[in-house]
C-alpha cells in the first residue's frame, strides 16, 4: 500500500482513498470503504464537468475525520483555478462527506458535479487474495437513494447512498446541476450507510458508531483527559506519548456482545478486529494508562472461549481465540475465523492479563466473574496445550488448509529455525510459550489463593510451576551458547537459534538467575542488540536477514516486553537502554512506531529503516512507549501502593507521570537521572506513610 | 415417510434435564428460539439464572430472540453448522443481547469427526 493513501476510521469501519479523496479499487487494490471486514464502496470518484480534480493538500483533522483541498484541472497545469473544492470526510455511524465548491470569480458559474459510485462487496480476505465472488449483485434507486447490493443465499450486504442537495440519481452515481454565484459557494452532504440487512443491524454495530461526530470529538478529549500526563525534558517522549494515546483511541473496537465497551484491535486498517494475542499484549502495555481496555479484552475473549473440539477452527475447551472476522468467507466457512483459535500463547496470556489487571485495579469482581474461564484456560495448558505429553506447550495445526503453521507470535513460515537455518518439524514447543505457561500458573495460584479461596488449586499450580521451571532450565538450555533454545522440535531436540524470545523468558520469570544473567549478556550484545533495539534473530544465525519479518528485524512490541523482563531481574540500566533505543527510533517516524524496523546496525544507517508493512498504527507498537514509560519509572503495584523505582536512560533529565490510575486512586511518579533516583507516590504521603522515595529525598535536602 | 430423529427436541430435553449448566456460570437472561418449518413457528424459551436453566415452549418476551429455519437448527445442535457463522450468513438472526447467544452457543457440540481428545493422536500427557 503506498504511503500517500489517506485512511480514516471508527471502530472497524474505515475508508482508504487517494490524496484527492477518490476511491478506484480493483479486487487486488486495497482502497475503499470497509465495514465489518467487507468493502462497501469500491468506487467513489468526483468529477466537475467530466474532469477529475487535483489535490492541493490533505488536512488530517482527527483519526475519524479528514479534509481534502482540491482544484479542477488536468495534469500539472491548472486550467481553472477560479474554483476550489473541499471534501470534508468523516466516519461516524457510516461515511459522510461534505462537498463544498467555492467560486472565486466575479462571474457566476454553472457546473455538472458528479460522484461515480460502485461496490464489489469484497471480503477483506478476497482483497488480499484476489478471489472471485460467488453471489449476485444488484442495484436500484429508491426514494432518491442509490442502493448497491450483494446477495448470496440469505447473506446480504448493501450500501445506501444519498445526498442532502437535489441530485439526479442513477445506477452508477449521483449528478448535481450546480449554480454558484460570484464569490459564492455550493455545498452538499453525501452519506453512505453500510447496511447488513436482516442481521439485526443495530446489534452488529459498535455502540460508539451511533454517536455523532461532536460526541466523538468529546470522546477523544475525555479519553486523553482520563490518561496520565507526561512531563519531561525530552520533548520527543511527550510527542511519542501523545501519539500513542491518540492512536490507541483510534484502535479501539467495540464488539457487538459488549455494547459501550471497547478493546484494542490489532492494527489499522486491515486488522481492526479482535486478536487474542494482540489485544492481550496491548492491554498489558496500557494497564497503567487505560486499565478499562484490559477489562473489555478479558470479557470479550472469555465470551468466546473454546468449549468443544473443532478441527477447522482449531477450537479446544478452554482455548482463547486467535482472530475473529465478520466477512463473507468467514460466514460461509471458507475461512475458519468465526472465531479461529490457532494461537497457543493467548490462553496462558489470558490468565497473566487477568492477574496483572487485578494487581493494578483491585477489581476482584472481574476475577471472580471470570473464574470459570480462567480455570478452563489453566486446564487447557496441560490438557491440550501440551499435545506431546512432555510437559511443554507445543503446536501443530489441525486445519491443514487455512490454519496457521506457526501459532506463536513469530508466525511467519521461516521464523522458527536451528542455528544453521534448518527448519524443524511439528509439533514445535517454542520457549516463550513455556514462560507464559509458568507465569500463568504462578499468577493463577495467586488468584486461587487470594480471591477464589481455593488453596488446593494454588498449591497444585505452584508445584507444577516449580517443576516446569526446573525442567525447562535443563531441557532448553543451550550449553555451548549460554542461552535458551528457541524451541524443542518434535523429537525434543533443541532448536538452537539465538533469538529475542529469551527476553520474554525474563518477563515471565521462568529463567534461573544465573542463566538470566547470561541471557542479558546476549540481549545487550552485538549479535542481538542493533543499537536501536533487540533483533528478532541474532546476527550470524543461519536465517539472519536484517529485513526478514521475524528473522532479524527489530519489533518495538517485542522490545517493550524484553525491557519489562530486564527490570524484573533487576537489570535496570539495560532496560533503560532498550527503552532509549526504541523511543529514539520513534523520532524518525513522527512519534508513531512501526510494526518493525530493519535490524541494521545503528551506526551503519544512522536512522531506523522501516519494514515495509501495510498496517499502521499497529496496536502493540502503539502500546510499546507506554510500557517503556512503566519500565523506565519502575512502576510496580504492591498491595494498595504503587512502587516507583526509576532508572532513566542517559540523557533524559526527568520524567513525571501524573495521575496514574489504579487501586490507590491516582498517584504521580517522578524520575530523575543524574541526581540519582527519586520517586514518591503521592498517596503514600497523603496516608502519612514514609515510602523510601520520601526518605531518600529527605536525606538529600 | 421415514421418521426423522428430532435433534432439536433432544437437545432442549437434555438441557432441561441438566437443570444446571456449568458453561453458563454467571449468565442470567432469557433467550427465545423461533424455529420456522412447514408446520409453522415453534418456540423454545430458555431461562438462565446464574447457570440454572429452565426450558419451556412459551412464546414470551426474551432478552434475546434468535430466529432460524427448524432444519438449520436441527443441524446446529449436532455440530454440523457453526452458530456464529450462521449469524454472519443471516441464517440465524438475532435481536436483543448478542452476549446471550454467545453464551448459549457454548453448549453446542463441535463438528462430527473433530478430534474429541486433542492429545489422543499425539500421545497422552504423562
Amino acid at each position: 500500500m503506498s504511503d500517500d493513501l489517506v485512511k480514516i476510521l471508527d471502530g472497524n469501519t474505515f475508508v482508504v482513498s487517494d490524496s484527492r479523496g477518490d476511491i478506484e479499487a480493483s479486487m487486488s487494490d486495497p482502497t475503499g470503504l470497509f465495514s465489518w471486514d467487507t468493502r462497501f464502496l469500491s468506487r467513489w470518484v468526483l468529477t466537475i464537468d467530466g474532469h477529475r480534480l487535483n489535490p492541493l493538500s490533505v488536512d488530517d483533522l482527527q483519526y475519524f475525520e479528514t479534509r481534502f483541498f482540491l482544484v479542477p484541472g488536468t495534469g500539472t497545469v491548472y486550467v481553472d483555478a477560479k474554483l476550489s473544492v473541499i471534501r470534508r470526510r468523516a466516519i461516524a455511524d457510516g461515511f459522510h462527506e461534505q462537498l463544498t465548491i467555492l467560486n472565486h470569480d466575479a462571474e457566476p458559474v454553472d457546473l455538472q458535479v458528479r460522484v461515480d459510485v460502485a461496490s464489489d462487496f469484497a471480503d477483506l480476505f478476497e482483497v488480499k487474495d484476489a478471489l472471485e465472488k460467488k453471489g449476485e449483485y444488484y442495484r436500484r434507486v429508491q426514494d432518491g437513494r442509490l442502493i448497491l447490493g450483494y446477495r448470496r443465499g440469505s447473506y446480504t450486504r448493501e450500501s445506501w447512498i444519498w445526498a442532502s442537495a437535489k441530485a439526479t440519481v442513477d445506477d452508477d452515481g449521483l449528478t448535481f446541476a450546480v449554480h454558484v454565484e460570484p464569490h459564492g459557494e455550493w455545498t452538499t452532504e453525501l452519506h453512505v450507510a453500510p447496511a447488513i440487512t436482516e442481521l439485526a443491524e443495530r446489534e452488529l454495530r459498535p455502540q460508539h458508531r451511533t454517536a455523532v461526530r461532536s460526541d466523538m470529538e468529546r470522546g477523544l478529549e475525555r479519553w486523553r483527559a482520563a490518561a496520565p500526563r507526561v512531563e519531561t525534558d525530552w520533548e520527543w517522549l511527550r510527542i511519542v506519548y501523545e501519539r500513542s494515546l491518540v492512536d490507541l483511541a483510534a484502535l479501539r473496537f467495540s464488539p457487538m456482545s459488549l455494547p459501550g465497551h471497547s478493546l484494542p484491535a490489532a492494527g489499522l486498517p486491515w486488522f481492526m478486529t479482535m486478536f487474542g494475542r494482540d489485544s492481550i499484549f496491548t492491554s498489558l502495555q496500557a494497564l497503567p494508562f487505560a486499565p478499562d481496555l484490559a477489562a473489555s479484552t478479558l470479557r470479550a475473549l472469555a465470551q468466546r472461549q473454546g468449549t468443544r473440539f473443532d478441527d477447522f477452527r482449531e477450537e479446544e475447551p478452554g482455548r482463547i481465540l486467535h482472530e475473529m472476522r465478520f466477512g463473507e468467507m468467514t460466514a460461509f466457512e471458507e475461512r475458519p475465523h468465526s472465531p479461529y483459535f490457532g494461537a497457543v500463547d493467548a490462553t496462558p496470556l489470558f490468565v497473566v492479563l487477568l492477574d496483572e489487571y487485578e494487581r493494578w485495579t483491585g477489581d476482584r469482581g472481574l476475577v471472580r466473574e471470570l473464574e470459570p474461564e480462567a480455570r478452563a484456560a489453566l486446564h487447557w495448558i496441560d490438557a491440550y496445550g501440551d499435545r506431546q505429553g512432555n510437559g511443554y506447550i507445543s503446536y501443530k495445526r489441525r486445519n491443514e488448509e487455512t490454519g496457521l503453521e506457526n501459532q506463536c507470535w513469530k508466525d511467519s513460515w521461516d521464523s522458527i529455525s536451528f542455528r544453521d537455518g534448518t527448519i524443524p518439524g511439528f509439533p514445535r514447543a517454542t520457549c516463550e510459550l513455556q514462560g507464559y505457561a509458568y507465569d500463568a500458573k504462578i499468577r493463577g495460584a495467586r488468584l486461587a489463593r487470594t480471591i477464589w479461596k481455593d488453596p488446593g488449586l494454588a498449591d497444585d499450580l505452584e508445584k507444577q510451576a516449580a517443576v516446569l521451571k526446573r525442567r525447562f532450565n535443563r531441557d532448553f538450555w543451550v550449553e555451548d551458547g549460554g542461552y535458551f533454545a528457541l524451541a524443542l522440535d518434535e523429537e525434543g531436540r533443541q532448536v538452537d537459534a539465538l533469538t529475542s524470545n529469551i527476553g520474554h523468558l525474563l518477563w515471565s520469570g521462568i529463567a534461573q538467575r544465573a542463566k538470566a544473567r547470561e541471557c542479558v549478556r546476549h540481549l545487550m550484545g552485538p549479535q542481538l542488540f542493533s543499537g536501536w533495539g533487540v533483533r528478532t534473530l541474532a546476527e550470524g544465525q543461519g536465517r539472519y536477514n536484517p529485513i526478514g519479518y521475524h528473522v532479524g528485524t527489530v519489533w518495538p512490541f517485542d522490545n517493550s516486553f524484553i525491557a519489562w523482563g530486564l527490570r524484573r531481574y533487576g537489570y535496570k540500566a539495560e532496560a533503560a537502554r532498550v527503552a532509549a533505543g526504541i523511543l529514539d527510533a520513534a523520532r524518525f517516524f513522527l512519534g508513531r512506531l512501526p510494526e518493525a524496523f530493519a535490524g541494521y546496525e545503528r551506526t551503519e544507517t544512522k536512522y531506523p529503516v522501516e519494514y515495509p508493512t501495510s498496517c499502521s498504527p499497529q496496536a502493540w507498537s502503539t502500546g510499546a512507549p507506554l510500557l517503556f514509560l512503566r519500565t523506565m519509572l519502575g512502576l510496580e503495584p504492591q498491595g494498595d501502593h504503587l512502587i516507583v523505582d526509576p532508572m532513566l536512560p542517559k540523557g533524559i533529565g526527568f520524567i513525571q507521570l501524573l495521575d496514574i490510575p489504579g487501586r490507590w486512586g491516582r498517584v504521580d511518579a517522578f524520575g530523575r537521572e543524574r541526581l540519582g533516583r527519586e520517586a514518591y507516590p503521592r498517596i503514600g504521603r497523603e496516608l502519612g506513610l514514609q515510602p523510601y522515595g520520601e526518605r531518600r529525598r529527605g536525606k538529600r535536602t | 415417510m421415514e421418521e426423522r430423529t428430532d435433534t432439536t427436541r433432544e437437545f432442549f430435553d437434555g438441557l432441561a434435564a441438566r437443570r444446571s449448566e456449568p458453561l453458563l456460570h454467571g449468565v442470567t437472561g432469557t433467550i427465545r428460539f423461533d424455529l420456522t418449518s412447514d408446520e409453522g413457528v415453534e418456540h423454545w424459551l430458555v431461562h438462565v439464572r446464574e447457570g440454572d436453566v429452565k426450558v419451556s415452549r412459551r412464546n414470551a418476551k426474551a432478552d434475546c430472540v434468535a430466529a432460524a429455519e427448524r432444519g438449520l437448527f436441527d443441524r446446529l445442535v449436532i455440530g454440523e453448522v457453526n452458530a456464529v457463522a450462521a449469524v454472519l450468513r443471516s441464517e440465524l438472526r438475532i435481536d436483543g443481547q448478542a452476549a446471550l447467544l454467545l453464551a448459549f452457543q457454548r453448549l453446542l457440540p463441535g463438528p462430527p469427526g473433530s478430534a474429541r481428545d486433542a492429545t489422543s493422536d499425539e500421545g497422552r500427557r504423562r
